[in-house]
């Protein structure tokens, strides 16, 4: 079927992005899929001239079926009408006169002159950007929508039919419980847990423990670190001095909203405006921290106006990368080359940040423009969400029992409407208050002392609010931030993926709910991606971080587009969203590479993930299964051993983060996530293993191979004391060396050893023994490093020996990869 | 020819052939392979010291970077006019609009502050070159080096500034100009990083250094500088802990390839193949930085040409002698930071300090690298992130003053691999306030880097002329991220052929 003819960037729903669907055909009939073939080949080797940003007004833009088709003077590029006359078709083909010109930096290969020429020759037909159309539910393999019962496996399926292959068998069930267990939690399953499972009769035992696993504590605190990632979450303000900044409430309020499985879209609305909603309640005003997360500066001679534009863009850019899945960069200099963002549009968008109410420079300060007071740790949050909770319940029974008291006239319910929670509270709770003779009000004042005592141990974090009379934004010529012109603008949102809601605010709320509103073609196929990236190692979109033209198309876009539907319908439910991608077949594949499948970067899904864990599970792995994991959550970022002198061989003298002190007590071994995020120099064994310096945002780690990797596995302090708390662990839990390496691999790999790898250990372990039996010194010498003295009731030189496998264990790929 | 290395090419090079023959065994097609292996060549190179573009006149750089802004009055920029302005206004027409920094906007005068060194001119292999009295043993290299005077950036304070020179964009989150080069020509040295940072002491440690100067931005991770460091393990972790020997480790990593061997069995994934060889590799380092650092075999001669101070680890005279063992074992890319430079008051004992611990190791390193036959093909480049201002910050006086930053003009060197040797390039005012042209006046309009001037170098000029001699073309040197092909110089730099050999 010929598509339809339509207008670029004007029509919402297309036909295009369904077509492409199917499979592939090469047949000269078939029509050529515009938004996946022909859009992504000019926005590549054309757009540079004939894009959004022409620099000629006059110029031919290809990127609108309006400026293509229009009459140039007796031709036109693209002749709807007369196909085989489109000027493009002699261009592209033209030897004297060749589009792209001979010297451009980017030709058309045969096969793509070929495909624009099919495509002229079928009507030259528009459409928008896949991404740019809100997703829909469709068939694995049909033009029609989706069944009810339609499955993830039914999309991968879809695919690898076409090729004539399967999914490949499912994972034993031991692989599949370490394999969920670190997805979600970032730790092997516990070994009771993992026997549980293995000796379950139930059909359902898998679907059991992965409920067991989305209701751990520590699946918030895993899930959390890749958001902290993407809003780069530091300590420190990031420039300059790089001083401490006050915001760890917040990430704790991340984990605390990822265990209560907060719905995203709310996750979203309180980060991006929790203060402006009516009553903000403390959580809506910490989440709002996000907005405060740029880097900052204070440094002497820098220009406040400078700084305030740059704030901006960093948090317009981000926003981009988060939510949009795009780079807003180009937008900030001129019109972007490839994707449908006029200038005017990356300033209207950054209007929204430009009115919050910090100061453009930092001071250096802890406290650092607004801040609140709030819980210290996650066990605190917990504790005040109850107290909130209380409180609702208290208000609520107070507030039906006022139209019957004296004293509720007209001025007083006025007065009750208006205040806020914490008001109320107070009102009930006053003696000579209208609510004296109730119950409520000896709760209240029961509650209120409890909420005193609460506050009393709260600490500051940074917030957002704005400014009573709003900054003016204008569009800054190249990006120079002493160089605004035109008029003012007021903010606005990207008029290509969708309208901005009516009804809604003009300011960071509006945003937030054009950005949760239903028809949004981008956040949840974005926060999709990401989900699916954490949990299978690659998105669906091989570049999370762009959606746009020039960005990888999906590997299975329906699937993209099911799932994305399906965030919105479950209520924005993460939960629900992660349960159904870890019980898929598709993930509970072996991931062992096919013989019959060519495909490297298992861009068919036909094996299960496998890649080597971050720097955070690996080290929480070693302190996990030593029993040093320090379970406290949250509270202020902790040290563990650093090198002497890192931060100070780098840091101005006048910085208060240039002395590193290591934590001497149990914060050592509390989890990854919690340690000190120094943004100029964070812990090197986080960025020995590629975590990003969370300066910008990051929505992809690189994931290395290195051989100083190697040597921080081995000789690392906190590694060496992890490992002699494990070998010390086996000791004395088990009573011969069989047993021990039994469950030395039962921790890591969460089954016993094969043959070879216990020949392997034995082997290792007995010419340990026989070393250090001769020689004790170097024994006692190994065992001394770390703060914690061992408790040793073992003979030493065994422990030495035993530590020294451990830490091979521990370094080796059954422990470091997720398989 | 698009140079794009895709996130996944990347990742494939860190694969060796080995492993790519490995795979072919896996059942990957052969088109596949010849792809993969076509890249590989392409961008490690068959021999890596020939560059990614063209032919490199330089197989390896030493980056000596002056943190804070040396002061191009009282080091390299004679202005002999200016003693006669001692104390006068700075005139409007020179400072032409030129914003300043929040630290002198509200002084109530610029006074102009002309150095209190003396100058000698030096003879070079052109008009001679003006050297002040603080860099005497630099001045003995005269004819090695070429000396631009009309180095120009932006960025007016440190943090911006240092990481515009060192990543291309004032606002972190680039990759540096290291991490580019290795990105772009791989490691020469299998037992050594291929990128190596150290940092000197100083008495002055003024200004922050951050991680991202060296670090990876969007690049993938194994690109960063590895520091080599004066204070214990050299390279972090290279030691094995107290208790376990050379031996120990050997038994254990003999034990971990089985296991990992095992592994790869069972599931056949070749990076488990690639990170046997990575521990082998980390085995080997624990060798061979030890014999790096070892500077025994070190000649009294070798310590008179850099000075006694080389003795001392950690100092800037020991972090350029071990520059020079580094270039020897192949090491590409290797760079010194200096911090102490920013004077904005007493910058005559704070520079004379600065000088003392810089000049004759500067002049040693060049001499070294001459007398081994290995400054034809070493890059050596010295210089700050900006300069300093003709006014006096605070108070004026003949023998103290101190001087703020200056972002239009500011003096950088380089010497050796492909640079014409003992020529000055550019010149500045009468104040040494704006580039001028021949004459002596202020450029009108005032160069920038949208257009090259002639006689110019935006640092984007100065990183697109490192590229090039390093044998990369800066403009096809280039990493897609969020859609958009990212390169050292954004969408500016120009290659200064004027500075060629």
């Amino acid at each position: 079927m010929m598509q339809l003819i339509r207008p670029l960037f004007v029509i919402g729903i297309l036909l295009s992005a369904d077509a492409s669907y199917a499979a592939e055909t090469t047949a000269v009939t078939a029509p050529v899929d515009f938004a996946r073939t022909i859009l992504p080949l000019l926005s590549e080797k054309c757009f540079v001239c004939h894009g959004p940003d022409a620099k000629d007004k006059d110029a031919l833009r290809l990127d609108a079926f309006a400026t293509a088709t229009s009459d140039r003077g007796g031709y036109r590029a693209i002749n709807p009408d007369a196909p085989a006359e489109s000027e493009i078709l002699v261009r592209i083909q033209s030897a004297d006169n060749p589009m792209p010109p001979q010297d451009a930096e980017k030709q058309l290969t045969a096969e793509e002159r070929e495909l624009i020429k099919r495509w002229v020759l079928q009507g030259g037909a528009y459409s928008k950007h896949w991404a740019f159309v809100p997703p829909r539910r469709l068939a694995p393999d049909a033009n029609k929508p989706a069944k009810q019962t339609t499955t993830i496996d039914d999309y991968v399926r879809a695919t690898l039919r076409a090729r004539k292959a399967d999914l490949a068998p499912v994972a034993d069930p031991a692989t599949l419980a370490r394999r969920v267990s670190l997805v979600l939690t970032g730790l092997p399953p516990e070994p009771a847990q993992l026997a549980a499972f293995l000796n379950s009769k139930d059909s359902d035992a898998y679907e059991q423990l992965v409920d067991e696993l989305l209701d751990s504590p520590r699946y918030g605190e895993h899930q959390a670190r890749y958001w902290l990632d993407a809003v780069r979450y530091g300590d420190t303000h990031g420039l300059h001095l790089d001083n401490r900044r006050g915001i760890y409430p917040y990430r704790d309020w991340v984990v605390t909203a990822l265990n209560g499985n907060l719905p995203l879209n709310e996750f979203i609305v309180w980060q991006l405006a929790g203060d402006l909603l009516p009553n903000p309640t403390l959580e809506q005003r910490v989440a709002t921290g996000f907005v405060r997360m740029n880097p900052s500066t204070a440094e002497g001679g820098a220009i406040p106006a400078e700084f305030q534009a740059k704030n901006n863009f960093d948090r317009t850019e981000t926003l981009g990368t988060v939510f949009l899945g795009m780079s807003l960069t180009c937008a900030r200099c001129h019109t972007h080359k490839y994707d449908p963002i006029p200038q005017n549009e990356y300033y209207r968008l950054l209007a929204f940040f430009n009115s919050t109410a910090e100061h453009s420079m930092d001071g250096n300060k802890y406290e650092y423009g607004p801040v609140v007071k709030a819980p210290a740790n996650v066990a605190a949050w917990q504790a005040w969400n109850q107290l909130e909770g209380e409180r609702k319940l208290l208000i609520g029974d107070a507030g039906k029992k006022i139209d019957d008291l004296d004293g509720a006239n007209e001025t007083f319910l006025a007065q009750w409407k208006q205040a806020s929670s914490a008001d109320r509270l107070a009102i009930v709770a006053d003696p000579k208050g209208i609510f004296a003779q109730l119950d409520e009000h000896q709760r209240a004042i029961a509650l209120v002392e409890k909420i005193e005592t609460a506050e009393k141990s709260f600490t500051i974090t940074l917030v957002a609010e704005d400014l009573a009379k709003p900054r003016t934004t204008q569009v800054l010529t190249r990006g120079e931030y002493n160089l605004p012109t035109g008029d003012p603008l007021a903010p606005g949102i990207l008029t290509v993926m969708g309208a901005f809601p009516q009804d809604a605010p003009r300011n960071r709320l509006g945003l937030a709910r054009w950005l949760t509103a239903r028809n949004h073609p981008l956040v949840t196929r974005v926060l999709i991606n990401q989900i699916w990236q954490r949990t299978f190692g690659d998105g669906l979109v091989r570049t999370p971080e762009d959606f746009g033209l020039q960005g990888q198309q999906p590997t299975h876009p329906r699937l993209l587009d099911w799932l994305a539907v399906e965030l919105h319908e479950s209520g924005w439910n993460l939960k629900h969203i992660l349960r159904l991608m870890v019980t898929s077949e598709t993930f509970r594949q072996s991931s062992a590479w096919r013989d019959d499948i060519d495909d490297p970067e298992n861009r068919l899904i036909a094996r299960g993930p496998s890649y080597r864990l971050d720097a955070e599970v690996i080290r929480d792995i070693g302190l996990w299964a030593s029993g040093l994991l320090a379970p406290e959550m949250g509270g202020e970022g902790v040290k563990p051993y650093q090198p002497k002198g890192l931060w100070s061989a780098l840091m101005h003298p006048a910085s208060n983060t240039k002395l590193y002190v290591p934590d001497k007590d149990r914060k050592a071994f509390r989890r990854s996530l919690y340690i000190y995020w120094k943004r100029t120099s964070p812990h090197p064994m986080m960025t020995l293993f590629d975590a990003p310096s969370r300066e910008a945002s990051c929505v992809k780690r690189s994931r290395t191979n290195t051989s100083l990797q190697s040597l921080g596995l081995f000789n690392e302090t906190q590694r060496v004391e992890m490992a002699r708390a494990l070998a010390a662990r086996l000791l004395e839990q088990r009573t011969n060396d069989t047993e021990r390496i039994d469950l030395l691999f039962t921790l890591l790999a969460s089954r016993k050893p094969s043959d070879h790898e216990r020949a392997a250990c034995s082997d290792l372990l007995s010419s340990l023994k026989t070393r250090y039996a001769a020689n004790e010194q170097d024994a006692r010498a190994l065992l001394s490093i770390g703060n914690v003295s061992p408790d040793v009731k073992v003979k030493i030189t065994d422990l030495a020996a035993w530590s020294q496998l451990t830490i091979t264990v521990l370094a080796s790929d059954v422990a470091i990869l997720l398989y | 020819m698009n140079d794009q290395v895709s996130a996944f090419r990347e990742h494939e090079l860190n694969l060796t052939r080995r492993q790519l023959f490995g795979r072919g065994a896996l059942g990957l097609g052969t088109a596949a392979m010849a792809n993969l292996l076509s890249r590989d060549v392409r961008a490690t190179g068959s021999n890596p010291a020939s560059g990614l573009h063209h032919q490199a006149k330089a197989k390896r750089i030493i980056y000596l970077f002056m943190s804070g802004g040396p002061s191009h009055h009282d080091l390299w920029d004679y202005k002999p006019k200016m003693q006669e302005m001692f104390g006068q206004p700075l005139p409007d027409h020179i400072r032409d609009g030129q914003r300043i920094t929040g630290m002198t906007a509200r002084q109530k005068t610029l006074p102009i502050c002309p150095s209190k060194y003396k100058f000698t001119k030096h003879e070079n292999n052109d008009r001679g070159v003006w050297v002040s009295e603080l860099l005497p043993h630099t001045a003995t290299v005269a004819k090695e080096l070429c000396v631009v005077h009309s180095t120009f950036t932006e960025a007016i304070n440190h943090d911006p500034a240092i990481t515009y020179i060192q990543t291309g964009s004032q606002i972190p989150g680039r990759p540096s100009l290291g991490a580019w080069l290795s990105y772009g020509l791989g490691s020469m040295n299998e037992n050594l990083p291929g990128y190596v940072v150290m940092h000197a002491k100083t008495s002055f440690a003024e200004q922050s250094l951050f991680g991202r100067l060296w670090g990876t931005g969007f690049l993938s991770s194994n690109h960063q500088g590895i520091l080599l460091r004066s204070q214990g393990d050299p390279v972090l972790y290279l030691s094995n802990p107290v208790g376990v020997t050379r031996d120990d480790r050997r038994a254990q990593l003999k034990a971990l390839a089985i296991l990992n061997q095992q592994q790869h069995k069972r599931f056949a994934d070749p990076e488990v193949l690639a990170r046997i060889k990575q521990h082998e590799m980390a085995y080997r380092m624990q060798a061979s930085v030890p014999e790096l650092m070892d500077l025994s075999q070190e000649t009294d001669k070798t310590f008179e040409l850099y000075g006694e101070a080389a003795r001392e680890p950690g100092t800037f005279a020991a972090c350029c002698l071990n520059a020079r063992r580094l270039a020897e074992r192949g090491v590409r890319n290797i760079q010194i930071f200096h911090r102490g430079w920013d004077a904005h008051g007493n910058l005559p004992k704070e520079h004379e300090s600065q000088c003392k611990d810089v000049d004759q190791a500067c002049a040693g390193l060049i001499k070294d690298l001459k007398q081994r036959g290995m400054l034809d093909e070493t890059l050596v480049v010295w210089g700050g992130e900006f300069g300093r201002t003709s006014y006096c910050q605070g108070g004026l006086q003949k023998q103290n003053y101190g001087r703020d930053h200056h972002p239009r003009c500011f003096t950088v060197w380089l010497a050796g691999g492909g640079i014409k040797a003992g020529i000055t390039y550019g010149q500045t005012d009468d104040y040494a306030y704006n580039i001028a042209d021949a004459e002596g006046n202020p450029l009108k309009p005032q160069p920038n880097k949208e257009h090259w001037t002639p006689g110019t170098m935006h640092i984007h000029d100065l990183n697109a002329t490192i590229l090039h001699l390093a044998g990369i073309d800066h403009k096809r040197l280039t990493y897609r991220y969020q859609g958009r092909d990212f390169r050292l110089t954004d969408v500016h730099g120009h290659l200064i052929r004027d500075l060629l050999a």
